[in-house]
C-alpha cells in the first residue's frame, strides 16, 4: 500500500506545487501526493501532512496567524497526537508556531528586508522522522526565502535541554557564526521540533534543494527530509 | 484642458476639440457625463496609443511572418509556441507615472498589472522581470526613497504572488531623477491549447459577462490620464489616482482564474487595468464583434454613494471580467467561491454590438462597442534636436589617472556594480524553476519541467547610448539583450519592448521615439527577431526641472535551450583556460560609463550596430556551442572588457594575465581599447588546447577573435602589452567595491 501525503493548500500558499513536484516526481516512490484545499482537508486518509510556504491569508495581521486558525489546523491536531508527521516549511513553520504545535515565535529578520539566498545549516537532531537518514553535523545546503524568519524563544535553555534544536544556520565548516546567521535567530537556529519530535517547522527550503538542477553545489540534500519521512511513515505502519 | 458642457456643469477632458465633434457626430448626441468619462480615458495617450500608432505600424506583422507565433502585438501579451505542445506568453509595461509619486504602491500594482495580462492568456505566470531606472543615489535622498521603495514594492507584491523575480536590470542617470521609469515584466508557460481556451474577446451572444475580484473603489479614478500627461508641482495632488495593491487578493486571483479555465467553459477573458471596466468592456465586445446589457447595480462597491461615472472609470486593482458559457455557469462560479472570491453576474452578451450599461434603471450608456476603442491616430512632428551635433563631436580627455585607478572606479559606480541589494529582496527561486538565478549570468534561465527545454530571458538598453543615437543605441540595445540571452546557450525567440519616452507634442522627443522604433524594426527584421509586443509610456519629463528623459526604449528578449548541458554560465571556470575577446572593438566611448564615471561627459561617438556582423558573430558561437568549446560566456557591456574579464573572475577566485599586444591597432588609445562599448563582443572562456581551432573557425565565420590571456589562481589580474604601460590590480579589491556600493549608499 502506497504512503498517502497531503500538501495542505492555505489560501496564499505558493510552494504547495513545488512541494508536490518533489513528492510526486523526485521523490515518488511508493507514495501518493495530494493537494487538499485547506478547509477540505480529513486528516484520516493521510499518513502524513507538510504545510508548504507562502503567505498564507497575505500573511495580513501576522505571519501565520490567520492560517492557524483553519479547520485544517484541527484536523492537523489529530495527527500530532498519534505521532503521524508533520513538517512546516517557512510559512508553515509560521503557521505551525501560531497553533502552537511548535514553541517559539518567528519575526521580522534583523535586516527588516526580505532575503532569498542559499544558505549552509548543520544538523543537530537526527531523531526525527524528518532527519533519521542525516548525521549529526551533517552540513546542508539549502535556500531561505522569507521576510519572517528569526526564530525567537521565551525559554531557550528548555528547548536546548530538549533536544528539539534540529538544524541551526552554519558556515562552510559547520560554525555556527553570527555571519553565517541570516536573520538574527536566537542560536543561529533553522528548525525546530516538538518534545514528541513528530512535528518540524523549518525555515528554509527542502523542496527547493531537492534536486541537483536547481542547487548551485549540485546538492540535493534536500531530498532527505522527505526521504526520512517516507520510510519513517513505513516503519510505522510495518 | 477643453470642457465639455454636461447637464449645465463643465466637465474637463483631456480630448481635443477635433475628438470632441467627431464624438458627437458619431453619437448623433451628446453623450452623458459617464460617456463623456469613458471616451476621455479611452482617448488617452495610454490607452489609444494615438501618438505612437502610426510608428509601430513599422515592426513587421509577427503573426503574419513567423509560423511560431501564436499571438501578436495588440493583445495582451505577445504568445510563442516553443515546441513539445508548450506555448510562452510574455509582455513588458510601464508604471512610471505612479511610482514616480508613490513608489511602493506605484511598483506593486505596476506587478499586478502585467501578472493580469499574462494571466488572461490562459497561463500560469511564472517569471517576473524588473528593468529600472532612477537619478544617481549618492547624496541624493529622493532618489533613494524611490528606489527603496519601488524595489521594496515590488518584492512584496511578487513574492507574495509567489512568482519569481528572476532578473531585471537598474540603471542611474540624472535623467531619471524626477521620472523614475518602473518597467516590469512577466512571462507565462502553459499547454497550447490552454492559451487557445480564453482569448480576450467575447465572440458569442448570450455569454454571461461575470466580474470577479477585488471590489470597486475610487482609488486609480483617472490614472491612464495622469499618465498620459507630464507631471508638475501639482502632481502629488494627484496620488489618488495610484492604485492600491493586494497581491493576495491577486494570488487568489490567479488560482481561481487558471482554475475556471480548466473547467473549459470560460469563453474570454480579460483583465481590468487601465480605463478600469470602460476599457475592459469596450475592448471584450469591440474586439468579438457582439453586444452586452450590463447591469451596475451588481458591481460590489468598497463605499456607498458611488455614481455611475466613478464605477465605469475606477481603475482598483485585482479585478478580472470573464465572458461565461451559459451552461457552464454554475461549474465556474463554484470555482469562485471555493476560493472565496467575490464575483457578479453583470449581464449577458447579444448581438447588438451596442454597449449598454444601466444604473438600476437608468441607461447610462449606450456606445457602439467599437467606438470606445477606435481613437484616431494623430501625426506628430519629428525634429533632430540642435544640441546633439555639439555633443557627438565632444572628445575624450587626456588620461589624468592610471588606469588601475580608473578601473576601481568604474567597478564601484551605481550602473556597473553588483544589484544583490535588489536582487537578495526578491524570491527567486519559488517555481523551482530558476536555474540560473539573479546575478550568476547575463539572464535569467527557467526549466520547463517535463521537458529537457530551458527558458532564457533578458531586458534592458542602454539609455546613454540612445540619448547620442535613438536609431543605433536602441539596436546596440537589442543586440545586448540578445547578446545576454545567447552567452547563456539560447536562440533568441521574439522580443517584446517597452519604449520610454518624453513628450510626444514635442518635435524633438518624438524624434526620439520614432528613431528608435525604426530601429528597433529594422534590427528584428534583419536578424529574423519577431516583435510579438509592447507598451508606450509618454509624457516622462517633469515641468519642475524641465527635464526629460533620456530615451529607453527597454526589450525584452527571451530564447530557448535544448537540453541542460547546453547552459552556459558566467564565471571563469579553471585556471590555465584561455581568454578569447570575440568582436571588434572601435573607438566608441561616447555615453559610455568610462567618460561618464571619470569625466562627467555625457557624449562622444556611440557605438553602432552592422547586423551582418553580428550575425556572423552569433553563428560562430553557435557553431562553437555545437562542439561544446566555450566554458564560460559574458557579453561585453557597461564599463568595457577589462570590467566584463574582472566580474568573470570574482565567483570562482580566479585571476588572469592578459596580454593586448597585437590585439588592437594603434589607431585606438589604450582606454579606448578597454573601456568602449562597442556592442555585439563577448568573452568566453576555452580549453588551452581549443583555442587554436576556435581562431581558426573564427575565420571561416569572417569574424575577429583575439586570444587575450590565460587564467590562473592568483588573486590578480595583470595586463601587458598595452601601448602606454603595463598594469596589474587586485581582484579582491574590485570585488569588494563591486559588492558594497549600493549597500554603503543605502545605509540611511
Amino acid at each position: 500500500m502506497s504512503i498517502k501525503i497531503a500538501v495542505i493548500q492555505f489560501p496564499g500558499s505558493n510552494c504547495d506545487l513545488d512541494t508536490l513536484h518533489v513528492l510526486q516526481n523526485v521523490i515518488a516512490d511508493g507514495i501518493e501526493a495530494e493537494l487538499i484545499w485547506h478547509n477540505h482537508f480529513k486528516e484520516s486518509k493521510f499518513d502524513g501532512c507538510i504545510l508548504p510556504g507562502g503567505f498564507s491569508f497575505g500573511d495580513y495581521l501576522r505571519s501565520g496567524i490567520i492560517a492557524a486558525h483553519s479547520p485544517a489546523l484541527d484536523e492537523a491536531r489529530i495527527m500530532l497526537k498519534d505521532g503521524r508527521p508533520i513538517i512546516g516549511i517557512c510559512n508553515g513553520f509560521q503557521i505551525l508556531t501560531e497553533a502552537q504545535f511548535l514553541p517559539g515565535a518567528l519575526l521580522r529578520n534583523e535586516s527588516l528586508k526580505f532575503i532569498c539566498k542559499w544558505v549552509k545549516m548543520r544538523v543537530q537532531n537526527t531523531n526525527t522522522p524528518f532527519t533519521h537518514t542525516m548525521n549529526n553535523g551533517d552540513i546542508i545546503n539549502i535556500p531561505i526565502a522569507h521576510g519572517e524568519g528569526r526564530y525567537f524563544i521565551n525559554n531557550l535553555k528548555e528547548l536546548e535541554e530538549n533536544e528539539q534544536i534540529v538544524f541551526q544556520y552554519c558556515n562552510d565548516i559547520g560554525e555556527l557564526t553570527k555571519e553565517a546567521n541570516p536573520n538574527g535567530s536566537m542560536e543561529n537556529i533553522a528548525g525546530v521540533c516538538n518534545l514528541e519530535r513528530n512535528c518540524l517547522g523549518v525555515m528554509p527550503h527542502p523542496e527547493r534543494s531537492s534536486e541537483a538542477i536547481l542547487s548551485p553545489y549540485k546538492t540535493e540534500h534536500g531530498k532527505f527530509f522527505f526521504e526520512s519521512m517516507v520510510q519513517f511513515i513505513k516503519r510505522r505502519s510495518s | 484642458m477643453p470642457k465639455v458642457k454636461v447637464d449645465g456643469d463643465n466637465l474637463d477632458v483631456d480630448l481635443t476639440n477635433h475628438e470632441i465633434e467627431e464624438i458627437k457626430e458619431l453619437l448623433d448626441r451628446d453623450p452623458s457625463i459617464t460617456e463623456w468619462g469613458m471616451f476621455d480615458v479611452m482617448h488617452s495617450e495610454h490607452c489609444s496609443y494615438k501618438s505612437s500608432r502610426p510608428k509601430l505600424k513599422l515592426f513587421e506583422n509577427a503573426e503574419e511572418n513567423y509560423d511560431y507565433v501564436l499571438a501578436g502585438p495588440g493583445q495582451d501579451a505577445g504568445v510563442i509556441d516553443i515546441g513539445d505542445g508548450y506555448c510562452l506568453a510574455f509582455r513588458i509595461e510601464s508604471h512610471n507615472h505612479p511610482s514616480a509619486i508613490e513608489p511602493y504602491h506605484g511598483a506593486a500594482t505596476g506587478i499586478g498589472g502585467i501578472i493580469r495580462d499574462i494571466l488572461c492568456m490562459g497561463v500560469r505566470p511564472i517569471a517576473l522581470m524588473d528593468p529600472l531606472r532612477f537619478g544617481p543615489l549618492k547624496n541624493n535622498s529622493h532618489s533613494q526613497w524611490l528606489f527603496k521603495y519601488v524595489v521594496k514594492g515590488i518584492a512584496d507584491y511578487g513574492n507574495c504572488t509567489g512568482i519569481p523575480t528572476i532578473g531585471g536590470e537598474v540603471e542611474f542617470d540624472k535623467s531619471f531623477e524626477s521620472n523614475c521609469l518602473v518597467n516590469v515584466a512577466c512571462i507565462g508557460l502553459g499547454k497550447i491549447e490552454d492559451f487557445k481556451h480564453a482569448p480576450s474577446r467575447a465572440y458569442n451572444p448570450g455569454d454571461y459577462v461575470i466580474l470577479m475580484g477585488g471590489s470597486t473603489g475610487r482609488d486609480g479614478i483617472h490614472g491612464v490620464t495622469f499618465a498620459s500627461r507630464t507631471l508638475t508641482e501639482m502632481s502629488e495632488a494627484d496620488r489618488p489616482a495610484v492604485q492600491i495593491g493586494d497581491p493576495f487578493t491577486k494570488k487568489m486571483i490567479i488560482e481561481a482564474t487558471l482554475e475556471a479555465i480548466k473547467t473549459g467553459y470560460v469563453r474570454g477573458l480579460k483583465d481590468l487595468g487601465g480605463g478600469g471596466l470602460s476599457c475592459a468592456l469596450s475592448e471584450l465586445m469591440g474586439d468579438g464583434g457582439t453586444g452586452a446589457d450590463i447591469d451596475m447595480s451588481k458591481i460590489f462597491i468598497r463605499e456607498p454613494g458611488m455614481n455611475s461615472f466613478e464605477i465605469m472609470l475606477s481603475e482598483s486593482q485585482e479585478r478580472m471580467t470573464f465572458i461565461v458559457k451559459p451552461e457552464g455557469l454554475e461549474e465556474v462560479l463554484n470555482v469562485f467561491r471555493k476560493f472565496e472570491m467575490a464575483h457578479a453576474v453583470l449581464g449577458r452578451t447579444d448581438d447588438s454590438r451596442i454597449l449598454k450599461v444601466n444604473d438600476r434603471n437608468t441607461l447610462v450608456v449606450n456606445l457602439p462597442a467599437t467606438a470606445l476603442s477606435d481613437a484616431p491616430p494623430i501625426e506628430r512632428e519629428e525634429r533632430r534636436p540642435s544640441y546633439l551635433d555639439k555633443l557627438l563631436g565632444q572628445k575624450t580627455p587626456k588620461l589624468s589617472l592610471e588606469l588601475d585607478e580608473i578601473i576601481y572606479k568604474l567597478i564601484a559606480s551605481e550602473n556597473i556594480c553588483s544589484k544583490e541589494w535588489v536582487y537578495r529582496q526578491y524570491d527567486h527561486e519559488v517555481g523551482v524553476r530558476s536555474i540560473v538565478k539573479c546575478g550568476e549570468g547575463d539572464s535569467g534561465v527557467l526549466r520547463v519541467i517535463g521537458t529537457n527545454k530551458f527558458i532564457a530571458a533578458s531586458v534592458g538598453v542602454n539609455s546613454k547610448h540612445c540619448y547620442l543615437d535613438p536609431y543605433h543605441g536602441a539596436k546596440g540595445g537589442l543586440v545586448e539583450v540578445c547578446s545576454n540571452v545567447i552567452a547563456s546557450g539560447a536562440t533568441p525567440r521574439a522580443m517584446v519592448n517597452c519604449c520610454n519616452f518624453g513628450n510626444p507634442e514635442k518635435p524633438e522627443s518624438y524624434w526620439f521615439f520614432s528613431q528608435a522604433v525604426q530601429g528597433m524594426a529594422d534590427f528584428c527584421k534583419n536578424m529574423r527577431i519577431p516583435v510579438v509586443g509592447g507598451n508606450v509610456s509618454f509624457y516622462n519629463e517633469d515641468e519642475v526641472t524641465n527635464t526629460a528623459i533620456k530615451a529607453s526604449p527597454v526589450m525584452m528578449i527571451v530564447g530557448i535551450i535544448e537540453g541542460e548541458e547546453n547552459i552556459i554560465s558566467m564565471p571563469f571556470k579553471n585556471a590555465d583556460n584561455h581568454i578569447l575577446l570575440i568582436g571588434e572593438t572601435k573607438a566608441e566611448l561616447g555615453g559610455s560609463e568610462y567618460h561618464s564615471v571619470i569625466y562627467d561627459l555625457e557624449g562622444g561617438t556611440p557605438p553602432k550596430v552592422e547586423e551582418k556582423q553580428i550575425k556572423a558573430t552569433w553563428d560562430f558561437l553557435f557553431e562553437l556551442y555545437e562542439n561544446n568549446l566555450v566554458k564560460a560566456n559574458h557579453d561585453i557591456n557597461k564599463g568595457g572588457l577589462i570590467i566584463t574579464v574582472a566580474e568573470m573572475c570574482f565567483k570562482n577566485k580566479l585571476g588572469a594575465e592578459l596580454n593586448f599586444k597585437g590585439c588592437y591597432n594603434e589607431k585606438l588609445r589604450d582606454d579606448e581599447f578597454l573601456f568602449s562599448e562597442s556592442v555585439g563582443r563577448f568573452i568566453i572562456e576555452v580549453d588551452s588546447n581549443d583555442s587554436e581551432k576556435i581562431m581558426e573557425t573564427a575565420k571561416r565565420f569572417n569574424v575577429e577573435v583575439k586570444n587575450i590571456g590565460v587564467l590562473n589562481s592568483e588573486s590578480n589580474i595583470s595586463v601587458k602589452g598595452l601601448i602606454e604601460k603595463d598594469f596589474i590590480f587586485d581582484v579582491k579589491k574590485m570585488k569588494e567595491s563591486y559588492d558594497t556600493t549600493i549597500p554603503n549608499l543605502m545605509e540611511i
